[in-house]
């Protein structure tokens, strides 16, 4: 193969099938590229509208609405001129541009037979094995456009982004969920470095948007300063990894790892150097992914970033930045443990172009470059091993990583769980509940890959399992950091003590706090019940004396966590108004948005089918 | 610990000698982080972190170093490439920010960072 060939293949590979499964994503580029010429170049909307007109015309042809992708663009241009045109003279709604392009994003994210079955969502490695598609990127990519939308409403509402400054907000969210979209999809080191890095570094920004004031550019500068430390150490650690394994792919990685054959290296007592360095750079991995995860010991940026940003802010990092690390967590812990067992296909990129044909390529033998025989070699070897239960070459690996993670979610559970009782503040309040069920969540992925070896349907149920918790979550956290957001509005204070009463005066709204207080509790018959229900059944399934300790540490962490959640709901509910606050408006609008936010909690409390269905089929395609 | 060192000295340049300075520019930056109060030196520590994990990288892509069998090959190269990229990036708004937090305390020590805690 020549390397005229090799380009051929490359660009057909990324035109013909990498790029029309990454739709979504480019949709968000372009939205964000022109966020940002709006606003250096004022006229420079038209032109791009005018652009987009004449590319759609000709590109539709003779069949102006022939597919519902095409109503879809068409109405999404409408929307745009109709924004351009009412604000002749001046910046036109960024508000209308963020909404319109995540909107369209989501739109392109759905995949076929949403409630149904969903099809076209087989595994597929595309960019060369850099990403992966499958179902549970697109349950992934779809979660988070839509709460990106949600999101850029709840911003507008509140205030926080404005007609002048809106464009810079906007843009920064929208790259942060770009990076989140890629955190959910990647299949190789760099992929996940970047992605972590995508997402952080807007968010570092974000966090102190608010000028001027003390306690926001402390949190700015705090998480920052964190961010990059953990980023930094995961990076050595990645670059450990690769070194000996002599790959950043993860499927090859777990080949490799399969090749070395781990439980032999242990017996025979040699090469312990080799097996610590692949321990350090596990942990060192595990930084970097436990600091997104906000997990103990890297929980300590949490609440003093969700103290000292705004509301709108903590509810983006609590959900969406929360959700992606799950997914990033589920990704590298699943893929590294457990190829070529459950995976009776090559674990190699097997399409045209596969990972390391560059590298290959231009390797100093020469040889190498005429045929994939180095590829086929590693390929060869995963699906010849041995597949009894005890022995594989992976066991070992699955448990460290599931070891790690058990310690790992059952002391963030408990220590979340307990510092949040003394805290007088909301969005610290919260803060803690977050970090709490971020354990809740990674005891789901340490039951998935104790399951992933010979149970793979098992493993899939826990998965589905952390989906269904994240499904719900996202209701709840959004709703409740909203309800701050307007609270502060309107009383200009977020300590507990100050929400005394408010039934009284804003009844949607104190009635909505409480039930997502008691749903994030878990009590039936809320949404939140069947979240924790999931998971404990995910640990049950998984056994062993591991996950039965898990069990019960979730359990007592349940009881723990009632009381200060339910300290919130007597506050808001039973406590008398002070006579010192004034006349309380939260407005319709704000009500109206808190009300339709919280309402999935109760409505999947009786009825949770659509969303295990939809948590059923993202993780159909995991570990295929 | 004599052996080692004995035998990096005495062997031929190879990946290990390479290993030897990202290693030793990963703890000096961890150090850094750990134990400079000035924002900037934090920083200046997270860049030689970076650093130290690009000259890593740099070694094991080397087709020089290592057989092929061994070697990330351009992998290697080109993640460097984007971790410098990636740490311009990042040191860019960090900088934004330490000067973000200067304007509201009118100074860059970490330590006065304790506005938020409990």
């Amino acid at each position: 193969m020549n390397f005229s060939t090799l380009v051929d293949n490359l660009i057909s590979d990324t035109v013909e099938v990498s790029l029309p499964l990454f739709v979504p994503e480019l949709i968000v580029c372009a939205t964000i590229v022109v966020l940002l010429t709006v606003r250096v170049f004022r006229l420079a909307e038209g032109l791009l509208l005018a652009l987009a007109l004449a590319a759609l015309l000709i590109a539709s042809g003779n069949d102006w609405l022939a597919t519902p992708d095409q109503i879809a663009l068409w109405i999404a241009l409408a929307v745009l001129v109709v924004n351009r045109l009412v604000n002749t003279g001046r910046y036109s709604d960024p508000f209308v541009l963020a909404l319109v392009g995540s909107l369209l994003a989501w739109w392109f994210a759905v995949p076929d037979g949403l409630l149904g079955n969903w099809t076209g969502v087989e595994r597929q490695e595309i960019f060369t094995g850099m990403l992966v598609y499958d179902s549970f990127t697109v349950f992934f990519r779809m979660f988070l456009l839509a709460f990106a939308a949600w999101f850029v409403v709840l911003v507008r509402m509140t205030g926080l982004a404005d007609r002048e400054d809106g464009q810079d907000f906007y843009t920064l969210l929208l790259g942060a969920t770009l990076g989140m979209c890629l955190m959910a999809s990647a299949n190789h080191l760099m992929t996940i470095f970047l992605a972590v890095e995508m997402a952080s570094v807007p968010s570092y920004v974000m966090s102190g948007i608010l000028k001027g004031r003390r306690r926001a550019s402390e949190a700015a500068l705090k998480y920052a300063v964190y961010g990059a430390g953990a980023a930094g150490v995961m990076l050595y650690g990645i670059s450990l990894l690769a070194g000996l394994l002599g790959t950043a792919h993860l499927p090859t990685i777990a080949a490799r790892l399969a090749e070395m054959d781990i439980p032999s290296l242990i017996a025979s007592g040699e090469s312990g150097g080799t097996l610590m360095v692949l321990a350090l750079s596990a942990l060192m991995i595990m930084v970097g992914l436990a600091f997104k995860l906000s997990a103990v010991p890297f929980h300590f940026w949490c609440p003093d970033v969700f103290e000292g940003a705004s509301a709108e802010v903590d509810a983006f990092l609590s959900v969406a930045s929360k959700a992606a690390a799950m997914a990033l967590l589920v990704r590298v812990a699943l893929g590294v443990s457990t190829a070529g067992e459950v995976n009776p296909e090559p674990p190699v990129a097997h399409r045209a172009v596969p990972a390391q044909a560059v590298s290959l390529l231009l390797s100093p033998d020469g040889e190498a470059a005429s045929d994939f025989g180095e590829l086929s070699r590693v390929a060869a070897a995963a699906p010849t091993l041995p597949t009894n239960a005890k022995s594989t070459p992976l066991s070992p690996v699955r448990s460290f990583i599931v070891q790690l993670l058990a310690v790992v979610a059952a002391v963030t559970c408990t220590f979340g769980n307990l510092t949040a009782y003394g805290q007088t503040n909301i969005k610290r309040l919260l803060a803690y509940s977050t970090i709490a069920h971020a354990g809740y969540m990674m005891m789901a992925v340490a039951a998935a890959v104790q399951l992933a070896g010979d149970n793979p349907d098992g493993a899939r149920t826990a998965v589905a399992a952390l989906v269904f918790y994240l499904g719900v979550y996202v209701f709840m956290n959004l709703g409740a950091f909203a309800i701050v957001a307007f609270l502060r509005n309107a009383i200009g204070s977020e300590e507990i003590a100050d929400y005394s009463g408010l039934i009284r005066s804003a009844p949607v709204t104190s009635v909505m706090l409480t039930i997502i207080m008691i749903s994030l509790l878990g009590l039936p018959p809320l949404a939140g019940f069947f979240g924790k229900l999931l998971v404990f059944y995910a640990l049950v399934a998984a056994s062993g004396p591991w996950m039965i300790a898990l069990l019960v540490i979730a359990g007592i962490n349940t009881v723990i966590s009632l009381i200060y959640y339910l300290r919130v709901a007597k506050t808001v509910c039973i406590d008398p108004e002070p006579a010192a606050r004034g006349p309380l408006s939260i407005g319709g609008l704000p009500a109206a948005y808190v009300f339709i936010v919280a309402l999935p909690v109760v409505i999947y409390g009786i009825y949770p089918v659509p969303v295990q269905h939809i948590a059923e089929q993202a993780s159909k395609y995991l570990l295929m | 610990m004599m052996p080692l060192f004995a035998n990096i000295l005495t062997e031929p340049v190879g990946v290990a000698h390479y290993l030897v300075v990202g290693a030793v520019l990963f703890v000096c930056g961890a150090l850094c982080m750990a134990t400079k109060r000035n924002a900037i030196g934090v920083l200046l520590g997270i860049e030689l972190v970076l650093n130290g994990a690009n000259l890593n990288f740099i070694a094991f892509g080397s087709r020089y170093l290592r057989d092929s069998q061994g070697t990330i090959g351009l992998d290697g190269q080109l993640m460097s490439l984007f971790v410098i990229v990636l740490a311009a990036a990042e040191a860019a708004v960090a900088l934004a920010i330490a000067l973000n937090f200067y304007n509201s305390f009118s100074s860059i020590d970490v330590d006065q960072a304790d506005q938020l805690q409990g």
